[in-house]
């Protein structure tokens, strides 16, 4: 990163993107006005698992303005197939259709699409659709999905274990004999969805005549979504405009083309006319993605005084009924940087992955949200068995700073973190020592108080290197132009997708930094695929490391031209002590800044009005772009903190305190940080004490309402306290990290610790989430402290 | 099914409105009036995003039929802002980042709108209680509590 101190990077700047949304002037899809368009709704399996046995649409077909019915057999001849198949041992090709031709395989699973005058309309015909089905076994859980015998979710594989993957390195049974004690540990992580509060939905515009198809669509990775969408359509990438302007939030669930929407566009081709469709929450509570169900099992070995000498992992996550991803790409990275801040050198895991008829499930916020739970549940555990103090035997067997960079035994390497100096930062601020005396004085009182701690090593930003290694084909590197107009007004792009991080903010920043202008005078273009460069979207939290760095470098090209061009302007041969400083071009002269009288809107006209006053051989114009593929992994860190009170009568948790210590490196915006972390923090603490998406034991989705699915509200959360603690990384151009995934693992460590704490008088333990009132009274009924 | 002819007075505008008796007030509002300011986040009256003024009090238009609104006034989010002038809420909101996908948020204004005329002193535990009828997937509340109570104490 430049030596330089950044003036524009890092200013706490209000958000550009606010007024319009304040306002009621965003422009989200359905709030796009598209004359004459027509309305698509889907007919829904009710049944978790069954054959299509026939589909009459004869009675929805005759009602006046449906305009068609669309069916399984309809797609498979306009479309193409989804084929997840990448070369991963142990891990199963599946294909699927884009509307079941044969069978369904959960409650919930879309089977035909009316398509009418209004949405009224269409839901009504839909309830005219008559589908005959021959209902089958059904697959309602992990372990049914392993039992002998058992129904198959997806008929072309052996059996429902769609993915095993195993390593080893070192002896981790030589270490557990050489144990003081082997400590087991489990983790069982409940299904969850990510619950934009806008569902999914999209308008599909067919223009016959250029043999164009246009998607407005709420999208985490235009491009991409472009790329698939026009293969499976059977055009060519320059056939497909995909625009996502303004999106009501998207956590992960936005990213996968989904069958509707691939329905829609087809619709629309075959209709010749616009077609939408906007799910209900129903809808996007049973149908769209689901996140998360997985159990995990630790055991480690361990020294009398509580080190990590060997440690193995067992992940079997419950990932439903289809694979819009690689069904180990989730569980997959939990196992690879499970160990986090931790030194060990031996360690086994085997992750298995089986397919249920349930909803297909996909990355959420935090796709490897369990890892740190599991890890630091694991430390607590240790700490419980040995009879040690929790922060004691973290500090045993934390990586310090001279032992960075440090290589995990995965592999994978952690530099530029800081992991001890977040966790005394955090324990200071809750005054640990004297929390452990408030504590024992509250449960004389019979209060019962718990704290939870919880380090947290986030993979953020995966390069392409990453991929490589993992054999999942894809990239991560990211793409920018930066277009300074004649005017002097700055336009730039990048291929990432906003869904509230306020990129229009921090990029403009980023630009305006790379530039020396004020970041007001630069706009920021999003989402549009023809607009935007290819670039490999919003996910994982690689905006601010991927998108920050790639946009910096072009802004830097850009400024380097100017200045070439002010050189000659000058009369000098270089540009050598020439700086662009608020739009103006200064000269630095031992140490002194001396103003030229040539301006950022002056060399603009030059470059593209007088093009004969350039420097010999310098192409017109001020057009640049730029890709950047960053390293392999970064990773930023984190402490959480988490103080409650357990009513040990009725279960309920309170929060009585939330800090996080945190560092993610160079902050582009400290305002957009911020905010990502509270959100992070509110998701984590929502899915461990009351988001649950429910099965019962015939696999029917018992939570097809938000008065079923609870979320957490303003009284439900704390206040956070956020420490900042920020240090530049060396391994990026402009320092940053990444973040606003770890908040989401932080935060389901940390509860559960402060349950498990506040619980430990009675001698139980909490190994499932939802942390909820009747699970914690299951755990206390007959126990006494 | 047959349409009704009514109007509808929204902002302070008349809106002759040809529409189905079963058409939601959020529909209408949307499609019929062009304010699209008004969010359908869950159509079943929990999340809030919909909140707009009857009358100037808060109401869910996702349960609500617009032809049920002949002879009252509704107040959307496009009448808050006067003369392109934030309102001291939405000021406050952008000054402390109350918001990220914005989705939400048209409920949130229009909810304090209402609650503040009538409250203008509420403590942070009454403004979280009120606030806990709109969900929030981004924020975790507190820049929104903090707005609220920057208004308050301005």
């Amino acid at each position: 990163m430049p030596k330089t101190r950044f003036t524009q990077i890092g200013r706490a700047i209000p958000r550009r993107e606010d007024r319009r949304l304040l306002t009621g002037n965003g422009r989200y899809v359905d709030d796009i006005e598209i004359p004459g368009a027509l309305h698509a709704c889907f007919v829904r399996s009710p049944h978790p698992h069954a054959r299509i046995v026939r589909i009459d649409a004869k009675a929805a077909l005759a009602m006046p303005g449906v305009a068609a019915v669309l069916t399984g057999a309809d797609l498979a001849q306009w479309t193409t197939p989804l084929r997840v198949a990448p070369p991963i041992e142990g891990l199963h090709p599946v294909e699927m259709t884009t509307l079941p031709v044969d069978k369904v395989r959960f409650h919930g699973d879309p089977v035909a699409c009316v398509i009418a005058r209004d949405r009224y309309l269409a839901e009504d015909a839909a309830e005219r659709v008559e589908v005959e089905y021959a209902p089958l076994p059904a697959v309602a859980n992990a372990d049914q999905a392993l039992a002998e015998g058992t129904a198959l979710v997806d008929e072309s594989l052996p059996s429902n274990l769609v993915s095993e993957q195993r390593f080893s390195t070192g002896d981790v049974f030589a270490r557990r004999r050489e144990a003081h004690r082997v400590v087991e540990s489990a983790f069982s992580q409940h299904r969850q969805t990510h619950l934009p509060i806008e569902t999914r939905g999209c308008a599909a515009l067919w223009d016959e005549g250029r043999e164009h198809l246009t998607l407005h669509i709420g999208s985490q990775v235009p491009h991409p979504l472009r790329t698939q969408l026009a293969a499976r359509m059977r055009l060519s990438e320059s056939q497909v405009t995909i625009s996502s302007l303004d999106v009501g939030g998207g956590f992960g669930q936005k990213i996968a083309l989904y069958r509707e929407e691939l329905t829609v566009a087809a619709a629309s081709r075959h209709l010749r006319r616009p077609v939408r469709w906007r799910e209900d929450r129903m809808e996007n509570l049973l149908a769209a993605s689901h996140a998360r169900e997985e159990l995990c099992r630790t055991r480690a070995a361990v020294t009398d005084d509580g080190r990590l000498l060997g440690l193995e992992l067992e992940i079997l996550e419950d990932f439903g009924a289809y694979c819009f991803y690689p069904a180990n790409y989730l569980a997959r990275v939990v196992a690879m940087i499970l160990t986090g801040p931790y030194k060990v050198s031996d360690y086994a895991f085997v992750v298995r992955v089986v397919l249920t008829n349930k909803c297909g499930s996909g990355p959420m916020r935090a796709p490897m949200s369990i890892t740190s739970w599991v890890m630091e549940g694991t430390m607590d555990a240790i700490a419980r068995e040995l009879k040690l103090d929790p922060l004691e035997v973290r500090r045993r067997n934390m990586v310090a700073a001279a032992e960075l960079p440090y290589t995990m035994p995965t592999g994978e390497v952690i530099a530029d973190i800081t992991p001890r100096e977040t966790l005394e930062a955090a324990v200071t601020r809750v005054e640990y020592a004297q929390f452990r005396e408030r504590q024992a004085a509250a449960r004389r009182e019979g209060r019962y108080l718990g704290l939870g701690l919880c380090s947290v090593v986030e993979s953020t930003t995966y390069g392409s290197r990453f991929y490589k290694a993992a054999g999942i084909p894809g990239s991560g590197h990211e793409a920018a132009w930066v277009r300074i107009e004649p005017s002097g007004a700055v336009n730039a792009s990048l291929g990432l997708g906003a869904s509230g991080q306020g990129y229009e903010t921090a990029f403009s920043q980023v630009v305006g930094e790379g530039l020396g202008v004020d970041p007001a005078s630069v706009r920021i273009h999003l989402g549009n695929t023809d607009v935007a460069p290819y670039g490999m979207g919003s996910r994982g939290a690689r905006g601010g490391t991927a998108g920050g760095a790639t946009l910096f470098l072009c802004a830097r090209d850009a400024n380097e031209k100017m200045l070439a061009i002010a050189a000659k302007l000058l009369g000098f041969d270089s540009s050598e002590g020439l700086r662009m400083v608020e739009g103006k071009v200064v000269r630095e002269v031992l140490g002194e800044r001396i103003d030229t009288g040539i301006s950022f809107a002056q060399l603009a006209r030059t470059a593209y009005l007088d093009p004969t006053a350039l420097p010999a051989g310098m192409a017109p114009g001020l057009d640049f772009s730029r890709t950047y593929d960053p390293p392999p992994m970064t990773y930023s860190n984190a402490a959480h903190v988490c103080e409650v009170e357990l009513d040990v009568e009725t279960g309920a948790v309170r929060i009585l305190r939330y800090v996080v210590a945190e560092d993610c490196g160079t902050v582009l915006s400290p305002v957009v940080v911020e905010g990502q972390q509270h959100g992070a923090v509110a998701m984590g603490l929502s899915g461990a004490l009351l988001e649950h998406m429910l099965y019962d034991e015939a696999a029917q989705n018992i939570t097809g309402s938000l008065a079923d699915y609870l979320v957490a509200t303003a009284t439900d959360l704390p206040r956070f306290e956020i420490l900042p603690m920020h240090t530049p990384s060396r391994g990026n151009p402009v320092g940053t990290k990444g973040m606003a995934e770890g908040g989401v693992m932080g935060a389901i460590g940390a509860i559960s610790n402060a349950v498990n704490d506040a619980l430990a008088p009675f001698g139980v333990v909490a190994e499932r989430q939802p942390l909820s009132p009747d699970y914690l009274r299951s755990l206390l009924r007959g126990k006494t402290p | 099914m047959d349409t009704v002819d009514f109007e509808l007075s929204v902002n302070g505008e008349r809106h002759a409105v040809r529409a189905e008796p079963r058409k939601l007030l959020t529909d209408v509002l949307r499609e019929d009036c062009r304010l699209t300011g008004t969010h359908v986040g869950c159509e079943h009256g929990v999340c809030g995003a919909c909140t707009v003024l009857v009358d100037g009090r808060p109401a869910r238009a996702c349960l609500l039929y617009a032809v049920q609104m002949r002879g009252h006034e509704i107040t959307t989010i496009e009448a808050i802002a006067k003369d392109g002038v934030l309102s001291p809420l939405q000021q406050a909101l952008h000054e402390v980042h109350g918001l990220q996908c914005g989705f939400c948020t048209a409920g949130i204004v229009m909810t304090f709108e209402a609650y503040l005329k009538e409250n203008p002193r509420p403590t942070e535990e009454e403004i979280r209680d009120v606030l806990s009828g709109n969900l929030c997937r981004c924020t975790g509340y507190q820049n929104i509590v903090e707005a609220v109570l920057k208004v308050v104490h301005a």
